[in-house]
């Protein structure tokens, strides 16, 4: 990895988008390092990516390329040493509730469910913190079970899941609220032939509506999906793959 | 819905969902109240010994401690919200309250709803057992006014609870929690009446929500004399809770831009 110091941005960014289409979410500029002093590292180096209505992008990059910390970035998680993300024309620094209501974001692996809590009360839970309105709140519930085929397990325990079944409910999680914009960080993780066939469809959802899918993943997996576009992160620049 | 509602919407389905993880251990409110009975008995021999006159009429020393242990457990169960906020960054569960549109910051307040209210119900039912069963003389008109005073004290230590939230996404730690409970608890006169510190150290029971709400609360529930003008109490009190609690959410705001930027704020 580049120890490169961050230069100050001195261009506008420039899009990755041929001039007619508009950018539902637009990553621009974005600069970002770990650690500080001699033990900085430059992870993010001036990357500009564009998502399009109804486009799926891939980003991959070997371990430690700055996939995650992309997609984090883009999740609101972290923020960018440089640089700005626009979600319909929202910003997470600008309005938190909008940006995030419409944005999907599964991180890696199988983290982040409560051990002693259903599959339905996790699902219940995440349509009311992402402000659902009560009247599609029970159906988007429904359809996240029947989706995802969680039906039989809605009163099962967490702690109680294979890891397959875990990986289930992360997407339907992921998808509950009806994003514009799905985030996925190594999203295959522990599915089946049919968990794969339901997270594909629940992405064709999405670009259906007219969203948008950002993709991270390691470089040479076979995945589920095909993708509009493909990117490589390579010391810090975003590259076609 | 207005945005008011969406917010205090999420904020009750964060305690429906600590209540339903709570009450999947079944034997945890049965341990708790077999403890809290054990310290009631307790206090109850020991008031025994207390002279007469030394917090009021005889035989009330037991009230004056059971209120003052009653507040202390609100007070820990405030100041374990950034303990729970650790476990969920260690579980990597507060990462679904991060990227929701409810917010980390109102993800905290949520996360602290539940051990708080929990608290606060527990202090009741346990003020009703030691009432029928030890005998404490609870005024009934002080109850609706004692409900106000506990809510008023709970905002103000929760506060304080979320301070530590906010140290511990800045730096990654939350230590000294035990320390604040039993200074607060200490100087605010949870045991004994804070009269008799010596006057170099009697200020510190002047500038801390404690005192006020447990002796307002001794006060209208159980009839010890106050030590000051309920008015004026009501009014430090009052006033904690305006101080604290804006600087204690301008904290957690700050805590969560900087580990943002850090990077750190899903880490521990």
């Amino acid at each position: 990895m580049t120890s490169q110091r961050m230069p100050l941005p001195t261009a506008e960014p420039v899009s990755t988008l041929p001039l007619d289409e508009v950018a539902i979410m637009s990553f621009a500029g974005i600069w970002r390092s770990w650690g500080r002093g001699s033990r900085r590292r430059l992870v993010l180096r001036d990357v500009d990516l564009d998502l399009t209505p109804g486009t799926a992008v891939r980003v991959e990059g070997a371990n430690g390329a700055g996939k995650t910390t992309l997609l984090r970035i883009g999740a609101g998680i972290l923020r960018p040493d440089a640089g700005s993300v626009h979600l319909e024309g929202w910003s997470g620094e600008g309005n938190w509730r909008e940006y995030h209501r419409r944005i999907g974001v599964l991180s890696a692996g199988d983290r982040g469910l409560y051990a002693r809590f259903s599959v339905r009360g996790h699902l219940a839970y995440a349509a009311r913190i992402a402000f659902l309105p009560r009247p599609v709140r029970k159906q988007a519930v429904e359809e996240a079970l029947v989706r995802f085929d969680l039906q039989d397990l809605a009163k099962r325990r967490a702690d109680r899941l294979s890891q397959g079944q875990r990986q289930r409910l992360r997407l339907a999680l992921t998808v509950v609220h009806r994003p514009r914009v799905l985030l996925l960080d190594e999203p295959r993780n522990s599915l089946d032939a049919p968990g794969q066939a339901m997270l594909a469809d629940a992405v064709a959802d999405v670009l259906g509506d007219g969203g948008a899918v950002l993709w991270c993943s390691p470089a040479g997996e076979q995945q589920p999906v095909e993708f509009d576009r493909s990117y490589a992160i390579r010391d810090g620049a975003l590259e076609p793959a | 819905m207005g945005l008011a509602g969406q917010y205090l919407g999420a904020v009750m389905a964060t305690v429906r969902r600590d209540a339903t993880i709570f009450v999947s251990y079944r034997l945890r409110v049965i341990s708790q109240m077999a403890g809290m009975l054990l310290t009631m008995a307790t206090f109850y021999y020991v008031a025994k010994l207390i002279r007469p006159g030394a917090v009021g009429p005889r035989d009330q020393y037991f009230a004056f401690a059971m209120l003052g242990i009653l507040v202390t457990s609100i007070l820990t169960s405030a100041l374990t919200t950034a303990q729970i906020v650790r476990m969920e960054l260690m579980a990597g569960n507060f990462e679904r309250v991060l990227v929701s549109p409810m917010g980390p910051m109102w993800g905290v307040v949520a996360i602290a709803a539940f051990p708080v209210g929990y608290a606060i119900v527990f202090a009741a039912v346990m003020l009703a057992i030691a009432s029928a069963v030890f005998g404490i003389p609870l005024h009934v008109g002080g109850l609706v006014p004692g409900l106000g005073v506990t809510l008023l004290g709970a905002a103000s230590l929760a506060s304080i609870g979320l301070l530590f939230v906010a140290g511990l996404l800045a730096f990654k730690s939350a230590m000294g929690a035990t320390w604040v409970i039993a200074g607060l608890s200490l100087l605010g006169g949870a045991y004994f009446p804070v009269r008799l510190f010596p006057g170099w150290i009697s200020w510190a029971s002047e500038v801390q929500p404690f005192t006020p709400t447990v002796d307002l609360l001794r006060h209208l529930l159980v009839g010890t004399p106050a030590r000051e003008a309920v008015w004026l109490e009501l009014l430090k009190l009052a006033g904690f809770t305006a101080v604290l609690a804006p600087v204690a959410i301008a904290a957690l705001v700050l805590a969560i831009r900087v580990s943002r930027r850090r990077g750190t704020i899903l880490e521990y």
